[in-house]
């Protein structure tokens, strides 16, 4: 099956871009997500820390030959939470952790190290999982998490959510284009029923083409099993990436809160 | 609505994530029993659906907009357990594939999404379906208030968890949140509702919580002039009704503008000293004989909500029912 969505997957895993492209999903899952743990508990104030996790990533992204503007893109996605923690600085009062003033806008220091805080985190996070993205595609994703021992009916579910995902999104943008070329816009909340009823065209319609499909692959021998992904055992350079990423993290978590200090 | 990495603390992480997979374990479980492997493509396309619909904006007024949650009308179009899968589905999607929301986080945006604005408010809607009339509105009806509480109860665990975590001051952070939500969530039981009408009307077994007994509606329900108006009048209440009692308990407690001139120009005294009408059942919008402050101020508020909401009803029919002069 060939997929014309917003984003066409190579076919084989050697397409994908570089040397990481071609280490086992199960080795970069390990090492990227237990990246992300690590950072995630790094205290706030280890500035050296988070340059270093930084220097790491960099490198990755650049082994991954990844677009910048791509990863710039994704990095936006956090700026709506940046924005509401930011709203929030005025109110925290750390006792005796003085202020900050900055033209009118008095704020406090405690309050800002929160908000250095969270937007490190999500930045580093972000591009870490991007990279594990960009360098595996869905679908070795999946087949690793499967080879992880995460269940099967829920990892097969979400290979049918991300196929059926562009299925959807085509028939909506049809719905859409319809309902633009007649000149309708909805402005206010009273006019979203007329979205309501578009959004229910959309699952019947949606739901009555996976039924065909269902009934097509059912009449064809189907019966819940997908096709055994190849079972190579983890390679030499699979177990050198692993424990190359995790154990820089680490070291850089345990050393991190004294470099600065 | 996703909380990315970062915003969740490790201990809170690991809390809601251990909770998560609870859920999630005891979800497989249950839908194990009733569906084979076989039925899985249905449950994708399901998901694919909800992830396409949470892409989609509502107007919430002029050009703001909200988006959907849908994991209310995933568990009345599925059943509340298969809808738990679902909502899991699209998260680890939107985590993995969209950079949307943690995988640190993951536990916390289930917790919100398929727990607090699910699991909870289905059982809004399954006890509201014992309470209200047992046919196609009663249904619609019940659909509307869970779907509405869905999204306030998924922004309350959102800000609670963030608040849990250090990120937020829990103070402020829980009303500003639940209070915007309000308003989000109308939208949310807007569409909702629709969606389960319109598929109600083209195909009723597809909504597996319909009971197979009732006739479903021929055609989608078009609300006409009054039912636009009574739903309006309906929604405004609910909203003046929940702002009053979750939120003004934890609003300012300083004097309001006029207040604060008049202790400083010095005739607050004068006010106080006689007060118009000393009998006000509600002095200081506190309700007597309350000992908590804030289920005090919150009863205060819904009386204050009701009774006037009652007067401008009253005062409005007055209006109307007199004849405008020279109209016959």
């Amino acid at each position: 099956m060939h997929l014309h969505g917003p984003h066409p997957e190579p076919v084989s895993p050697a397409e994908y871009p570089g040397v990481l492209g071609r280490l086992d999903a199960r080795a970069k899952i390990v090492a990227l997500v237990g990246f992300v743990v690590v950072v995630v508990t790094t205290p706030a104030d280890a500035f050296a820390a988070f340059a270093l996790y930084g220097l790491v990533l960099s490198f990755l992204v650049g082994l991954a030959h990844m677009p910048l503007r791509l990863l710039g893109r994704r990095l936006l996605l956090i700026m709506p939470f940046v924005v509401v923690v930011a709203v929030f600085l005025p109110f925290f009062h750390r006792h005796g952790a003085g202020s900050l003033s900055v033209g009118p806008v008095t704020m406090d220091v405690g309050g800002l190290l929160i908000l250095f805080n969270v937007t490190v985190k999500a930045l580093l996070a972000v591009t870490a999982t991007s990279v594990l993205l960009h360098t595996t595609g869905i679908s070795s994703l999946l087949a690793g998490l499967e080879r992880l021992r995460v269940p099967r009916v829920f990892v097969l579910m979400v290979s049918f959510l991300h196929r059926y995902s562009f299925v959807v999104g085509e028939e909506f943008r049809r719905m859409r284009t319809a309902m633009d070329s007649r000149n309708y816009r909805a402005r206010w909340l009273w006019q979203g029923g007329v979205l309501g009823r578009m959004v229910g065209a959309l699952f019947v319609r949606s739901y009555e083409r996976a039924e065909r499909v269902h009934l097509a692959m059912v009449s064809r021998g189907y019966c819940g099993a997908a096709p055994p992904t190849a079972g190579l055992p983890l390679s030499l350079w699979d177990g050198a990436f692993m424990a190359a990423v995790l154990l820089l993290a680490v070291s850089i978590r345990v050393a991190g809160p004294y470099v600065g200090a | 609505m996703h909380i990315p990495d970062g915003f969740i603390d490790a201990p809170t992480a690991v809390a809601t994530g251990v909770a998560a997979a609870g859920v999630v374990a005891y979800s497989l479980r249950r839908t194990g029993r009733d569906m084979h492997e076989r039925s899985v493509p249905l449950l994708g396309v399901t998901a694919a659906f909800v992830f396409a619909a949470q892409m989609l904006n509502f107007p919430v007024a002029g050009g703001t907009s909200g988006h959907l949650i849908g994991a209310l009308l995933a568990m009345v179009l599925l059943g509340p357990w298969a809808g738990v899968l679902v909502m899991t589905a699209v998260l680890v999607v939107q985590a993995l594939v969209m950079a949307d929301g943690g995988i640190t986080a993951l536990g916390a945006n289930l917790l919100n999404m398929a727990v607090a604005g699910g699991l909870l408010p289905f059982a809004v809607f399954a006890l509201l379906r014992r309470i209200l009339a047992r046919n196609v509105t009663g249904f619609l009806a019940a659909v509307a208030v869970s779907s509405w509480c869905a999204v306030v109860l998924a922004s309350a665990a959102a800000a609670l968890e963030l608040a849990a975590s250090g990120t937020v001051p829990p103070s402020v952070a829980l009303p500003t949140m639940v209070a915007v939500h309000m308003i989000i969530g109308l939208g949310e039981a807007l569409i909702t509702t629709t969606v389960v009408a319109a598929v109600l009307a083209s195909r009723p077994d597809l909504v597996k919580t319909f009971p197979s007994n009732l006739k479903p509606p021929a055609t989608a329900p078009a609300l006409g002039r009054r039912g636009r108006a009574l739903t309006f009048t309906g929604a405004a209440l609910i909203l003046a009704l929940a702002l009053a009692v979750f939120v003004s308990p934890f609003a300012s407690s300083s004097p309001d503008g006029l207040e604060r001139v008049a202790e400083e120009k010095g005739f607050a005294e004068a006010a106080l000293e006689e007060p118009v009408w000393a009998g006000s059942p509600l002095p200081e919008y506190v309700f007597p004989g309350i000992a908590n402050d804030r289920v005090a101020t919150a009863l205060a508020g819904l009386v204050g909500t009701l009774v006037l909401f009652a007067l401008v009803f009253l005062l409005g029919r007055a209006v109307r029912g007199r004849p405008a002069p020279g109209s016959q």
